[in-house]
This record gives structure tokens, sequence and C-alpha cells, in this order.
């Protein structure tokens, strides 16, 4: 039971909402909110209590350190996206869909807990589908606005696709191991040709859901369709657990094959951190803009899976976790923002710093953050990103990747500009937050200082990294 | 030697059929070309002796999922030639990019010498007995999950259904 305690509480917890959901009336689906962000924090603050490693169900589900650790920052995670998303909850045409909003991310968190602690292929892929389908029907969640919907038809179709590459290449690895149980697969991957075309497969498929370039064409249309919330949801919680239990795979399962994957990844992570730079710059919406940032930022996180060690594990965890943190920030304002006034473009911002000092500030760090400036835990992230990658020898991909860091810098400091600097005739007006949301920025906030400032985290989490590769 | 004659009908049904419903320009042909195509893959699992899997599938596919496919090109009146045209260089990279794949295929199963296949006759791993041990005992936890995995769908279906005042 301790073993399955953070999926079993969420389960419980999910039945909870929708007892008490059925039990209120239509007018009154907004107290819901208060439980729902209540006893996800109670799950958070449970999953922090030390529990037991191991393996349930012949190897179907196995738990150790590392992944309750990693269900613990998806945790936090997903409580300040709840946390954030109650403002944009309470308006009107949302009234009556609450507690189907609190439903859907709870069962997608459920399925990226399974997915993350699987031991077997088969599982994994359930739960990557539980993680999938539900953040569909969520982008899609302000219907009657013609891009939502096209944000959820988008993602459903392109979630499909990628969902049946991937299942393409799992039946060829079934079909030459016998297996599929990680443990069992791991020492049958021999290389053959059908091997290496099943990982090609594979790694295209979870490409899709990482949005790597060349597999990123649905991420901004999709990202700025759906309500800011799920996008944040979508761009940090869904791609942080999948780029977790992908870079587990590599490691424990493809570990034979490391000289193969090694070439393929390097030559996407160029692709990736350049073509997502570059977009970036051309955006003026700041939902596609922050949409390609963070297609360039799933390839700064490809540096530390190419690093193949303990130090790349590390960096991959740590730089998501920062990441969670100061990505959430950024959306968070936008949020904000985008629900009080509509307005998503650059060139809104002008000004903004005159009227909302305080947002201003918090966007500012989160952007610094991103961008990776030095006392914000965002630099330590990429850093430690770099050094791993070096480690390898993998000079020329570090020095790319560092050009990149610079490009990017300077499309973050166009925001921060247009924020601080410049005039605008009709700046966005004062907006009075509710403390939902200031707590929402405020633990953003704390999380992308704290974790500069303490190296315990790191040290904490190379620990628990021990062994995997 | 029969079984060997059936499966060779078998694969060019499924493949004709399968090819029809990519050339075919009316939708109303493509979906009954679909339909056959899953017979006949359904024909392919009885020869794999896995009654329960084609029994299902074309329960499922054939049945069901056909029948919403008919319902939907019915409702929307798509029985119309009216195709989106494609430049022509996007056709011409679709078919090297397809054509490279199927080569790749090919050269990769000609190469691949295939042991670790058991004879499905023996194994009777196909039939609903042997079946339904292996889905409660080890992968119990997968199937239970996707009862989770419905339930949210239908919240999700829910939540896209609702009636909303504007």
């Amino acid at each position: 039971m301790l073993i399955m305690r953070h999926e079993l509480l969420l389960i419980a917890i999910t039945v909870i909402l929708l007892i008490v959901e059925i039990f209120l009336p239509n007018t009154q689906k907004h107290k819901i909110i208060l439980p729902a962000i209540l006893l996800m924090a109670a799950v958070t603050v449970i999953g922090f209590f030390p529990g037991t490693p191991g393996v349930l169900f012949g190897g179907m589900f196995q738990s150790t350190q590392l992944t309750m650790m990693f269900k613990n920052i998806l945790n936090i995670g997903v409580l300040i996206v709840f946390i954030q998303s109650v403002d944009w909850l309470k308006q009107d045409q949302n009234k009556e869909k609450i507690s189907e909003f609190f439903l859907l991310m709870l069962a997608t968190l459920i399925g990226m807990n399974y997915m993350i602690s699987s031991g077997d292929f088969l599982m994994f892929y359930i739960g990557l589908e539980l993680a999938t389908i539900p953040v569909a029907a969520l982008a899609a969640f302000e219907r009657l606005k013609e891009k939502s919907a096209e944000a959820g038809v988008k993602l459903i179709f392109s979630s499909a696709l990628s969902s049946g590459i991937l299942l393409y290449g799992l039946s060829m690895i079934y079909g030459t191991t016998g297996t599929m149980y990680f443990a069992d697969v791991a020492p049958l991957i021999t290389g053959v040709p059908l091997q290496v075309l099943a990982f090609i497969f594979f790694f295209a498929g979870m490409a899709f859901k990482i949005s790597l370039v060349p597999f990123h064409l649905w991420t901004a249309d999709v990202y700025e369709g759906a309500p800011v919330n799920v996008t944040s949801y979508l761009s940090v919680i869904s791609k942080g657990a999948a780029v977790f239990i992908f870079t587990i795979i590599l490691y424990t399962v493809f570990s034979k094959i490391a000289v193969m994957w090694s070439d393929l990844i390097y030559v996407v992570t160029i692709l990736t951190i350049t073509v997502g730079n570059l977009f970036a710059l051309r955006q003026q919406n700041l939902k596609r803009f922050l949409a390609f940032s963070s297609i360039a930022q799933a390839g700064f996180i490809l540096l530390g899976v190419i690093g193949q060690s303990q130090l790349g594990m590390t960096t991959v965890i740590y730089f998501v976790l920062v990441y969670i943190f100061s990505n959430l920030g950024a959306f968070g304002v936008v949020g904000i923002i985008s629900n009080r006034t509509g307005k998503e473009n650059i060139n809104d911002y002008d000004g903004l710093y005159r009227t909302n000092p305080n947002l201003s500030l918090v966007m500012m760090l989160a952007l610094f953050s991103l961008a990776g400036i030095p006392p914000l835990a965002g630099f330590f992230g990429k850093f430690f990103l770099f050094t791993a990658a070096a480690k390898q020898g993998y000079y020329i991909l570090v020095l790319i990747a560092l050009i990149n860091t610079i490009i990017s810098l300077y499309y973050y400091l166009l925001v921060i500009k247009a924020m601080l600097l410049n005039n605008s005739d009709h700046p966005i007006a004062k907006i009075r937050s509710d403390n939902y949301t200031r707590l929402g920025l405020l633990i953003c906030v704390a999380g992308m200082v704290i974790i500069g400032f303490t190296s315990s985290i790191y040290e904490m989490v190379f620990n628990l990294s021990f062994g995997l590769y | 030697m029969f079984t060997e004659y059936i499966f060779h009908f078998l694969s060019i049904l499924s493949l004709f059929s399968a090819v029809m419903v990519l050339a075919s320009k009316k939708p109303i042909h493509s979906v009954l070309f679909l339909t056959l195509a899953f017979f006949a893959i359904a024909g392919h699992y009885v020869l794999l002796n896995a009654q329960f899997l084609a029994v299902v599938h074309v329960i499922v596919y054939a049945g069901a999922i056909m029948v919403l496919f008919l319902f939907t090109v019915m409702l929307l009146n798509l029985n119309k030639d009216e195709q989106s045209q494609k430049p022509m260089w996007v056709k011409i990279m679709a078919v090297i990019a397809g054509g490279m794949l199927m080569l790749t295929l090919i050269g990769i199963l000609r190469k691949y010498d295939i042991q670790s296949v058991q004879d499905p006759m023996t194994t009777q791993i196909g039939l609903v007995k042997n079946l339904g041990k292996i889905l409660y005992n080890d992968y119990f936890v997968p199937f239970e999950l996707s009862s989770v995995l419905f339930l949210t769908a239908m919240v999700g279906a829910v939540l896209l259904g609702k009636k909303e005042q504007i």
C-alpha cells in the first residue's frame, strides 16, 4: 500500500471530488475549488513523508526514491496550476465546468504517476494515454471559442498519431524480445536493425509528446488556442513527466544501444534549440512566444539526457524542477492579464511596470530565470545541463547551446523591455489580483529564488539518481 | 497448405482494401473498404488461433466504430467529391518519405532472422481462457488503470457536451 501511496491518494481524492460534484447544485459549483486545492495540498504534503521503495505486481509497478521525488515535484506543479486557475475558473462562462477541470487534471496526474513508475511498456503506454487524452478535453475547455476547440482537436489528432507510431515501435520491441518488462527487455536489446527501427519509432512517439523538432508543429497552435492555465500545465507538467520517463527508459532499457541514440539526440538537440529559438524571435502573441521558448527549453533538457550518467539524470530532474517554477511564474502573469483584459500580445505589455509593478516584477524574474541569469535558479539548471554534456565531450554541442542561450536572452529581454522601458498611451489598467493568484505567483518566485540559493536540493537529487545508469 | 492459400488471399484482400480506402474518391466508399480491411485482418487473427481477438476486432471495429463512421459521413453529408488539393511538391515529398520508410522496413524485415516465434497452435495463447488468465494476473494494473481512463473519457465527454448559456 505504502509503495503506491501517491497514486492511491490521488485516486481517492478524485473519487471524493467526483462524489462531492454530484451533490453540488449547478449554481454552487465554485464551492468545490477550496476543497480541491486543500486536498491536493494534503496529498502534496503526505507525498513528502519518507516512503518505502519497492516493486509491485511482479515488476509492473516500481517505486524508487527517485520516482517518489519526481512525483512530489509534479504534485507541487499541479498544486500551483490549481491555485493559478481559480481566477479563470470563477469567470462566468466557466462557472458550471469547475469540477470537471479538477477531475481531468487529477486524472492526468494519476496517469503521469503510473507512467513514471511503470516497469513495463504496456503500463507505460496506458499511463501515457491517461496523461494525454484528458488534456485534449481540457484544451477544448472554452469550446465555444473557435481557437480552443481547434486546439483540442489538434492535440487529440497529433497525440493519436504519435501514440500509433510509439505503439508500432513497442510492438517491434515485443516481437524481437518476447517480453514487455523493462528489466527483461534491457539485456535482449542487441542492436539488430529491427530493434533500432523500433527505437526510432519509440523516439518519434516520445518526441511528439515532448514537442522536439521536427515533431513540434502541433505545439504552437495548441498552446495558443488552449486556455492559459491548460497551456501552462501542458508545457510544464506533461512535458516534465514525459522527459523523466523518456530519460529513464533511454538509460535503463536502451542503454546497450547508447552509441546509436546519442547520435540521434545530438542532431535533434541542435535542431530543437535552434528552431525553437529562431521561431520564438518572430512571435507577437505571448502564448505562442512561450510555446516556442518551451520547445527550446526541451532542447536544453536533451543536453542532460545526452550526458548519459548519474550527472545527466540529476541535471534533467533539477532542470525540470526549476523549469516548473519559472514557466509557471511566466504563465501565471500571462494568465491573469489575459483573463482580466483579454490581451496577449507583447505590444500590449508596453508600460506594464507603471500600472502593475508587482506583476511585471514576477514576469521579469520568471523570464530571467528561463533565460538563465545568475542568481536565479534557471542559471544553475542550464549550467548543470551544459556541464553534463561537456563531461561526455560534446563541446561543439555545448557551444551551439551557448550561442542559442544568447539568442534566447535577446527575445526574453524584448518582453522585459516592453514592460519596463516602453511607454504606451493605453497601458493595461491596474489589475487587482485575488489572493489565490498572489499565492500562486509567490510560490513560483520563492521556488525560483530559493532553489537558486540552496545547493542541498541539487545534492539530494544527485544522491537519489545513483545507480540508474 | 490450405491455410497458406487463405493467408495469401487474406493478405491480398487486406492490402487491396487498405489502398482503396485512400484511393476512393467518395468518403462512403472509403469507409466500406475500411470495413473490408478490418474483416480481412480479423481473418488473419483466426489463422493465428487468436479467436477472441478476431471476435473483438469484428465487434468493436467493424461493428461499433464503422457504424459511427458511417453515421458521421451520412450526417455531415460528406458524400461529395470535394477533397482538398495538395500542392504537387507536398505529394512528391510524401511519396519519397513513405517510400523510404517502406524500403527500410522491407530491408530490415528481410534481414531479421525470426527465431523466437512460437507456433500459435501449440501455445493456445489466443484462447479466451488463457487470455483472461494473463489479463487478470500479469496485466492486472494496466487493466484496472484503463478503467480510470474510461471514467476520465466520460468526464471529458460530459465537459464537451454540456449545455452552455451564452
